[in-house]
């Protein structure tokens, strides 16, 4: 069993290595995608290998819904036949020896750095403070809870990064499909109840298992995605729904920002939850930054601001 | 015994998705290439239902939840986004402008 182990580890890490290898410097753009696309599904098996399921529903969320639909849409956008790119100029060797140099020198530091971590890390002190959080599942404590400053500032991130998208220009509207599309509709009819019903479900895990409202908030807004390929949601593109718009993706923030605030004036700690209010305000604030970054994710697929 | 099996059923598949790299590499459109990635995804559902029975974590089956949805989504986004007409070109297909 053991030996069976070390080659299945064995494999995925050769595969891990050749697709990362594909994806950099295969010539073809769309096969570049394609691996690492790939990749990213090689990955979550290695976070599950490590024993990190939590990390590795985030990457399954994260990687194969929307970064592989952002890639594959960007793609469709590009001109065919334009340079590739993996043919550097003379002059720019120098460069390019001196980047994977430096890259290779940050790699060994960052695995030094990593070697010098004290092992096992802080697992028994967030177990030993976990009747003080409200929840029952150590990730989505240090989550919301303990480093729930951390959260936030990630939410204000991507709240930057659909201003920034969306200051682009108005949104982009697709080619036409080189094929008729028949199932089109009936495949998104079919997956809409299952894209609500799953992350309600992850949702509702969080409190107590591997969940919680980042990869439910990705599931959501990869079934966001599916409704904008499909044509299904042009109220987003409607001028007076602007306003709502806006208020729907910083709704997530707010209502983080007043837990903290609340926090503030009840025990005089930023961030500071009181514990008997804990359970509620942490499912509250997963819901809404859940619909939030479910929000944020169709907004960055929109690939410009809509409404003008 | 059983888990045994599974470990090896799992490794196997594993394999699978090596042989479904190669046809990415191969090509020789872009339809093979996005199929061959649709097969790794049922190759890694696959080994994620077979690992979450033998380690016993019931949250590996809701990462298999999630890539079998996520494949959908990505799938129709091949279809109506990338596999497209573009403008500059309206003869020639994306697949034999892209590869």
């Amino acid at each position: 069993m053991r030996l069976l182990a070390w080659g299945f580890d064995l494999l995925l890490a050769a595969g891990l290595l050749w697709l990362a290898w594909q994806a950099l410097f295969t010539p073809r753009r769309f096969s570049a995608v394609v691996n690492f696309m790939a990749f990213y599904l090689l990955m979550a098996l290695v976070w599950v290998r490590l024993d990190a399921p939590d990390i590795a529903l985030a990457e399954a969320a994260i990687g194969a819904g929307v970064t592989g639909a952002l890639l594959l849409t960007a793609l469709g956008r590009l001109p065919a036949g334009t340079s590739t790119g993996a043919d550097p100029r003379r002059w720019q060797r120098p460069l390019q020896i001196l980047a994977m140099a430096g890259a290779a020198m940050a790699a060994l530091w960052l695995a030094w750095a990593a070697y010098q971590l004290p092992r096992p890390g802080l697992a028994a002190e967030v177990t030993a403070a976990l009747d003080a959080t409200g929840v029952s599942h150590g990730v989505t404590a240090v989550l919301l809870n303990l480093r729930a400053f951390d959260t936030f500032l990630e939410i204000v991130i991507m709240l930057a990064a659909v201003v920034l998208v969306w200051s682009l220009g108005p949104p982009l509207r697709a080619f036409a499909p080189a094929t008729a599309l028949p199932g089109l509709p009936a495949l998104s009819h079919l997956l809409h109840p299952l894209f609500l019903l799953v992350p309600a479900y992850l949702l509702w895990r969080g409190t107590h298992a591997p969940g919680g409202a980042f990869p439910a908030g990705a599931v959501m807004g990869a079934g966001g995605v599916l409704l904008l390929l499909t044509d299904a949601a042009p109220w987003i593109y409607l001028r007076r729904h602007r306003l709502l718009l806006h208020l729907l993706l910083s709704s997530g923030m707010a209502l983080f920002l007043a837990v903290a605030l609340g926090g503030m004036l009840m025990t005089g700690t930023f961030f500071a939850i009181p514990l008997h209010l804990a359970p509620t305000l942490i499912m509250a604030v997963e819901v809404a930054t859940g619909l939030s970054i479910a929000l944020m994710l169709m907004a960055f697929y929109l690939l410009g601001e809509p409404g003008q | 015994m059983t888990n045994y099996l599974y470990a090896v059923g799992a490794a196997l598949l594993l394999a699978n998705a090596g042989v479904g790299a190669w046809r990415i590499l191969r090509g020789p459109t872009s339809a093979d290439r996005m199929l061959a990635a649709e097969m790794i995804t049922t190759s890694a559902i696959a080994v994620l239902l077979l690992l979450s029975i033998i380690s016993d974590q019931s949250a590996l089956v809701d990462v298999a939840l999630l890539f079998a949805l996520l494949a959908a989504v990505a799938m129709a986004n091949f279809v109506t986004r990338t596999w497209t007409l573009l403008r500059d070109d309206k003869d020639t297909r994306e697949e034999a402008g892209h590869d």
